[in-house]
């Protein structure tokens, strides 16, 4: 795994403690609100899908960068309702939870959609579609 | 994916030459040296057109907005810009094949110029109904829980019934530590758009290899959302998140042994991609898990949504392609799930009403709540509203005639665009069916049209047809994206009077609800302004004009009168009226020519009605019942 992909991988794991972080500066203030719509909307999403053993191919990278924005949107949504409906609604209690998540996700090899790993259909006697070999019209 | 080897043809389209072809690809390179070099249009075009939005929006002067909204209100140089992005973005989808960057730099601007001048100009809350969702948030807010069950005046426990939106903007008003949602709303529309941006390529990309064609659907359904769901709403993210469960499911929920022809490149359209690698039974379970949270927050946040995504995971299960039984199961089985739980108030309530409203199929498909669009500016964009819709369903039905390989390899996108219209059968949705049907048919309807626009580049082979389609194109697309615009913005805009308040008449609403003791009771003409709802847990409403134009006339013969049979004994009673609900009322042609002042003139005159605030974009009247045995006197008509 190269160097950038690394960085990357970095940086989606610490954005939920920096946006946490963000959150104790004065309301309103620009570096409060923008690290944390960035995770919100994007840190769980990109942690699920991007870090890919071996790398995303062009079609998979449209396709994680696509998809991060809702699925992340998702758990933040499923996070906060499940919060107020346990009367137990913080910021901290909001941030931290999908932090810890995104830490972890993103350590993780990223979901096995088809097209962020190889495609067709798994060929007979092969253990998992994971790790085969990238072919033409693949990532679609 | 676009072969990056293959040499760009004049019209963008990358394709590899037929081996062995070498004449043609000697006239192709001999073609392309005759044209211009335009690589440094677009990067101009851009800087220019967004440049001149810029400097046009000090001089939109919303405050003075009149019959028109903010149409006779833009400067010439904002319609310019439009002007010059459309040529930009024409220019730039003549290398869409190479340079993607471009016609996306394009689309993002495009959303950019025709929505964010309200953000960046307005001064209050743009749309009444964002101002309710905002209500809603405070109200979670304050309570820190959530009161399904409560049984709130107005259906108002419906929005706690599918909060997932509401706890999440609850969640970022604390996170951002802003007062209110009522900060970053009105930029809702932009944010909205930008993520549905990429989703929409995702899905058209699925369909077609041609990027001209993907680009130019994209802009097609920037300019085709006229419909204004994109605020500050549920169903603005909901929608979003319905993308998302579509985009997966095309792209990866085709069974083995189901393609048929339609990978084969001699059998499909030019522009088509072959239809994407088939999964297995594994993958595909894994897909499912991957989209249970998005389905169940679809669930979470909006009550309608999960029908149309239902249904759209129906038809496609009708299809040899994507027959997943398995996926339609599962998001039956957590729509129902939330409906008997959380949501079971109102949709018990809806199902008793169904039989009711099963079948009137006129009464379901009406627009708005009652009455006409009265006014030059909202007959504009009624008409306006209606001509778009045509237009793109007229476009996208030539397509699917004319490229009948196309329809074939793209019948589920059709099929998905298609699937919400027998909803118009079973409920009206408080007057909104229509626009909802068209928003969620309208990804669909944007690709087709865009294949009516875009005609396919068949290798270097030209045909004397080929050739004289590609010049009715290369008139008709231009035209068409013009024309589109000139539609969007009566259709977005001609109402826009009835969405700006300004910041003082907010005031003089909050003021009087808070006056107003818990159990309170709020009287105004309709909900539709700015902090409505505010307080709406402890303070009851009565919007008394919602309702069919004759019973309007009848309460105008003595307003005083009317209004005081309907206030219950021993409540305390105030009336908001105020300018936005004049224009309002006199749009939506909920009240007759000068009904509105007539109301104002005789409350205030009733002995019924005493003054607390008077303004002159509006007043508060408290309801002083008569004691009894005083003459019956209300200011009625003589």
């Amino acid at each position: 795994m190269n160097t950038t992909r690394n960085r990357i991988r970095g940086v989606v794991a610490v954005s939920g403690w920096l946006a946490l972080a963000a959150s104790l500066l004065p309301g309103g203030s620009p570096l409060r609100w923008l690290p944390v719509l960035l995770f919100v909307c994007l840190g769980p999403g990109l942690a699920l899908l991007h870090p890919q053993p071996s790398g995303l191919r062009p079609g998979a990278r449209l396709e994680a960068f696509a998809l991060a924005a809702p699925i992340s949107l998702s758990l933040a949504s499923l996070t906060a309702t499940l919060l107020f409906l346990v009367e137990g609604f913080s910021v901290t209690a909001f941030l931290v939870p999908l932090a810890a998540f995104t830490t972890a996700v993103a350590l993780l090899p990223g979901l096995p959609l088809p097209a962020a790993t190889r495609g067709a259909v798994e060929p007979e006697g092969t253990a998992s579609f994971r790790f085969r070999k990238r072919g033409p019209g693949d990532g679609r | 994916m676009t072969n990056h080897l293959s040499p760009p043809t004049p019209t963008g389209d990358v394709r590899p030459a037929p081996a062995g072809d070498h004449g043609a690809a000697s006239e192709a390179r001999t073609r392309r040296a005759a044209l211009p070099d335009l690589a440094l249009l677009p990067p101009v075009l851009l800087v220019f057109g967004l440049g001149l939005w810029a400097l046009a929006l000090p001089g939109i002067d919303f405050r003075t907005m009149d019959d028109f909204g903010l149409l006779d209100r833009l400067p010439a140089a904002f319609y310019a810009s439009l002007l010059v992005l459309t040529a930009g973005f024409l220019v730039a989808l003549r290398r869409a094949g190479t340079s993607p960057g471009w016609p996306l730099a394009y689309c993002v601007a495009l959303i950019v110029a025709l929505k964010a001048a309200p953000a960046v100009l307005y001064d209050s809350v743009r749309y009444p109904w964002a101002s309710k969702h905002d209500a809603v948030v405070d109200a979670v807010l304050a309570a820190g829980e959530l009161r399904p069950n409560a049984g709130l005046s107005g259906n108002m426990s419906a929005y706690e019934q599918w909060p997932g939106f509401f706890t999440l903007n609850a969640a970022l008003v604390r996170a951002f530590g802003v007062e209110s949602t009522a900060v970053y709303l009105n930029w809702a529309p932009i944010v909205l758009g930008l993520i549905a941006l990429p989703l929409l390529v995702l899905i058209y990309r699925t369909f077609a290899e041609d990027w001209r064609l993907v680009w130019t659907a994209v802009w097609i359904f920037q300019l085709a959302n006229w419909v204004g769901q994109d605020y500050l709403a549920p169903q603005g993210l909901a929608y979003l998140l319905h993308l998302t469960v579509l985009a997966v499911v095309l792209r990866h929920f085709v069974r083995p042994g189901s393609a048929g022809r339609l990978r084969d490149r001699a059998y499909l359209d030019p522009a088509a991609t072959a239809v994407p690698p088939p999964t297995g039974v594994r993958q595909r379970a894994i897909c499912v898990l991957i989209l249970s949270p998005v389905i169940f927050a679809i669930n979470a946040v909006h009550q309608l949504t999960p029908v149309m995504l239902c249904a759209a995971l129906f038809v496609l299960a009708l299809t040899r392609r994507y027959r997943n039984y398995g996926l339609l199961v599962v998001a039956g089985l957590l729509m129902l799930t939330w409906n008997l739980t959380m949501g079971r108030p109102l949709f018990l309530e809806t199902l008793g009403t169904l039989r009711q409203s099963l079948g009137e199929l006129t009464e379901n498909s009406r627009a708005g709540y009652a009455g006409q669009l009265t006014g030059p500016g909202p007959e504009l964009a009624g008409r306006a509203s209606i001509a778009m819709a045509l237009a793109v369903v007229v476009l996208a039905g030539i397509a699917v005639l004319w490229r009948r390989r196309l329809t074939r390899s793209a019948l589920p996108l059709l099929l998905v665009s298609v699937a919400p219209v027998p909803l118009f059968v079973v409920n009206d949705y408080g007057g909104e069916m229509l626009f909802r049907v068209y928003l969620f048919g309208l990804p669909g309807a944007a690709f087709f049209a865009a294949a009516a626009l875009v005609p396919a580049t068949a290798g270097t082979h030209r045909s004397r047809a080929s050739v004289a389609r590609r010049r009715t194109a290369a008139v008709a697309l231009p035209v068409a994206l013009l024309a589109l615009t000139a539609g969007f913005l009566p259709a977005y805009y001609g109402k826009e009077a009835m969405y700006y308040t300004p910041p003082a008449e907010t005031e003089l609403v909050t003021r009087a609800i808070d006056r107003l003791p818990d159990g309170g009771l709020l009287l105004a003409t309709s909900g539709s302004f700015p902090q409505a709802l505010h307080r709406y847990d402890h303070v009851e409403h009565w919007f008394f004009a919602e309702q069919e134009l004759p019973e309007n006339e009848r309460m105008l013969a003595d307003p005083a009168r009317y209004l005081a049979d309907g206030i219950p004994p021993g409540v305390t009673a105030h009336v908001v009226l105020t300018r936005t609900q004049d224009v309002y009322t006199a749009g939506e042609g909920l009240l007759p020519p000068g009904g509105f002042e007539t109301l104002r003139s005789r409350l205030k005159a009733s002995p019924l009605f005493r003054t607390v605030e008077e303004r002159p974009y509006g007043i508060v009247l408290a309801y002083t019942p008569a004691p009894k045995g005083a003459p019956a006197s209300t200011g009625g008509a003589p």
